[in-house]
């Protein structure tokens, strides 16, 4: 099965004019890539790379010099399908004169919610998004957390099947991170399809299947950040202790596995389809079970070799690194 | 949804900003301060006095019903994209010509319901000072609130593409000369140039004729108000309104909000 791709962008281009008579400066040089169904998407890169440009042409805010742009396989200069989207721009601001309630009630409004359940669902996504307490105050009064959470409140209060997040986590302490972190795995779980715009590669490497890596307004990768062997299973550390020393050199010829490990603890990195396997044995063999984690790739190389060997002209896109 | 619910949901949301406002208080409070402080040196006078208190209540609502439109006017697109409300509204199923007209029909909706309470006031003075009223104010006051509504256009025209204080200059100028054209045409077609003749035309095609919805002399002269002339004040402030409105569309579409 193929998933399908939702947002589509090809040789995107865009030049911003700073004045009239100004020369012209290219922020976007062309970029292609994709986002495809179900997945968590993350569109990194350094400050001013270009990620929230690319974001607002996807949004129709700015409209592309050159290049195409498609959302659920419509051009993004349509509008009706913007039922079917939700978007929460970095640092949102909102109409202050309203409560946190009636904001959301005014977007439902836009979004056609029917009027039967639509108090209900506004409800039901303040508590979603933990601002139930807070859900008749005016949002004058909310901080930069809650006003991130309205943003992303107001993002899927309609429902829609694709989310785009710009930098969702800014601004916010390390609890509020973990609970947005887990309200977008929650919407992904739910069925949504996300892309999400960040400069910070830990909420990344914690919640995204795939990336793309902007650097100057180019593409400098674009995979999965899943690790894979050379046959393209998915790898996985799996960690053990109390081990019989042959277990451990016998272990390593039957998966090929190189043991790693400190003290009474090993780590095989094995194929998804011998962990099963490797498990059983180390337990009726006595040992431990510590831990078994999907591998993903080293992000933080990855980012960084991406933003050293910047590419000149023209755009690397690379599938699935290990 | 059709349009026109998503016209109605931004606009009632426009006039909800502006009863929560503390603004547009104290601009009604002001202008209404201002009306009664006239009326009250024209109650010196002992010639005409009903006149002259009728005259200066009328043409204050005028003035300022078009004062608070271009004040209220020039920020009403601005500050949305300023404050960056106008991104999450357009990532909805909203376009961007049903924003406009939305928020357009909000501030019309809004100035409405001032003139209402400035009429209001207007009737009350009149009725304390022995003033004459009949349906000629009635339409005096139905004309200014065609202007008004030809004033928000072009102030949100403006407002769709240039800072307030630019939109601002830009509305007032417009206003000046709209209420200058009628004047200039007869100055025009008296003159021996045919050149300023024909300048004076094109001025009079190209821009509104402000003039057409002042009808305060006849209001307080109870001078007739041919039925045809009224008519054709509210084609003539309809046509324009769809012309102002329809520019700014066009060139709001073109726009990049960054
Ligand atoms: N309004 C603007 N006018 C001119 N240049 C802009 C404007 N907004 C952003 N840029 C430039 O475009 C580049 C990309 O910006 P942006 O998309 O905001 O980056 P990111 O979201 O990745 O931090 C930056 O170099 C920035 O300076
Ligand atoms: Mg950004």
């Amino acid at each position: 099965m193929t998933p399908e791709a939702i947002v589509r962008v090809k040789g995107l281009v865009k030049d911003f004019r700073p004045g009239l008579g100004r020369r012209k400066t290219r922020v976007l040089h062309g970029i292609d890539f994709e986002v495809r169904e179900g997945e968590i998407f993350g569109f990194i890169g350094p400050n001013g790379a270009g990620k929230t440009t690319t974001l607002k042409v996807l949004m129709g805010l700015i409209h592309a010099t050159a290049g195409e742009a498609e959302v659920l396989g419509h051009p993004v200069r349509d509008t009706a399908y913007r039922a079917h989207i939700g978007y929460a721009p970095e640092s949102p601001y909102f109409y202050d004169f309203l409560t946190g309630r009636e904001i959301l009630d005014f977007y439902a409004r836009l979004t056609a919610v029917p009027n039967a359940s639509r108090a209900a669902r506004v409800a039901e996504v303040l508590e979603q998004v933990g601002l139930t307490h807070a859900a008749d105050t005016r949002l004058r009064t909310y901080s930069k957390g809650m006003l991130q959470r309205v943003g992303i409140a107001q993002a899927v209060v309609h429902d829609p099947s694709v989310v785009f997040l710009d930098e969702p986590m800014s601004g916010l302490d390390p609890v509020g991170r973990k609970e947005i972190r887990d309200l977008i795995v929650a919407l992904n779980q739910a069925g949504k399809t996300i892309m999400m715009n960040t400069h910070i590669l830990s909420d990344v490497e914690m919640i995204c299947d795939r990336v793309a890596i902007i650097v100057e307004g180019r593409i400098a990768y674009q995979g999965a950040i899943d690790g894979f062997d050379e046959a393209g299973d998915k790898i996985f550390d799996v960690t053990l202790a109390s081990l019989a020393p042959d277990f451990v050199e016998e272990a390593a010829t039957r998966f090929g596995a190189e043991p790693t490990g400190r003290g009474d603890r090993v780590t095989f990195s094995v194929a998804e389809k011998h962990v099963g396997e490797l498990v059983e044995s180390a337990l009726r063999r006595g040992g431990q079970v510590l831990e078994v984690l999907g591998r993903r790739a080293d992000l933080e190389t990855l980012f960084l070799s991406a933003v050293n060997d910047r590419p000149e002209s023209d755009t690397r896109t690379e599938e699935g690194a290990a | 949804m059709t349009g026109l619910r998503l016209i109605q949901t931004i606009a009632l949301n426009t006039v909800r900003d502006a009863v929560r406002s503390r603004v547009l208080y104290v601009l009604l409070f002001f202008s209404l301060v201002m009306i009664a402080s006239s009326v009250t040196l024209a109650a010196f006078s002992y010639v005409e006095r009903e006149r002259i208190i009728q005259d200066i209540a009328l043409s204050s609502i005028r003035f300022f019903g078009a004062a608070i439109a271009i004040f209220v006017g020039v920020g009403l697109i601005h500050r949305e994209v300023e404050r960056r409300t106008i991104y999450t509204i357009l990532s909805k199923p909203v376009s961007r010509a049903q924003f406009l007209v939305g928020k357009y029909v909000g501030l019309v909706a809004t100035l409405w319901m001032q003139l209402a309470i400035m009429a209001v006031g207007y009737f009350v003075i009149c009725h304390f000072n022995g003033a004459q009223l009949d349906h000629r104010d009635a339409i005096a006051v139905g004309l200014i609130a065609v202007e008004l509504s030809v004033v928000v256009a072009f102030a949100t025209l403006f407002s769709s593409f240039a800072t307030p204080f630019l939109a601002a200059s830009y509305s007032i100028g417009l206003y000046m000369v709209g209420h200058l054209t009628r004047d200039l045409r007869s100055m025009g077609e008296n003159s021996e140039s045919e050149l300023i003749g024909t300048l004076t035309l094109w001025l009079e095609r190209l821009l509104p004729d402000l003039s057409a919805f002042n009808r305060v002399m006849e209001a307080i002269h109870d001078l007739p108000i041919p039925p045809v002339e009224a008519g054709a004040a509210l084609l003539h402030g309809i046509g324009w309104t769809v012309a102002f409105l329809s520019i700014a569309a066009w060139t709001f579409e073109r726009r990049d909000f960054r």
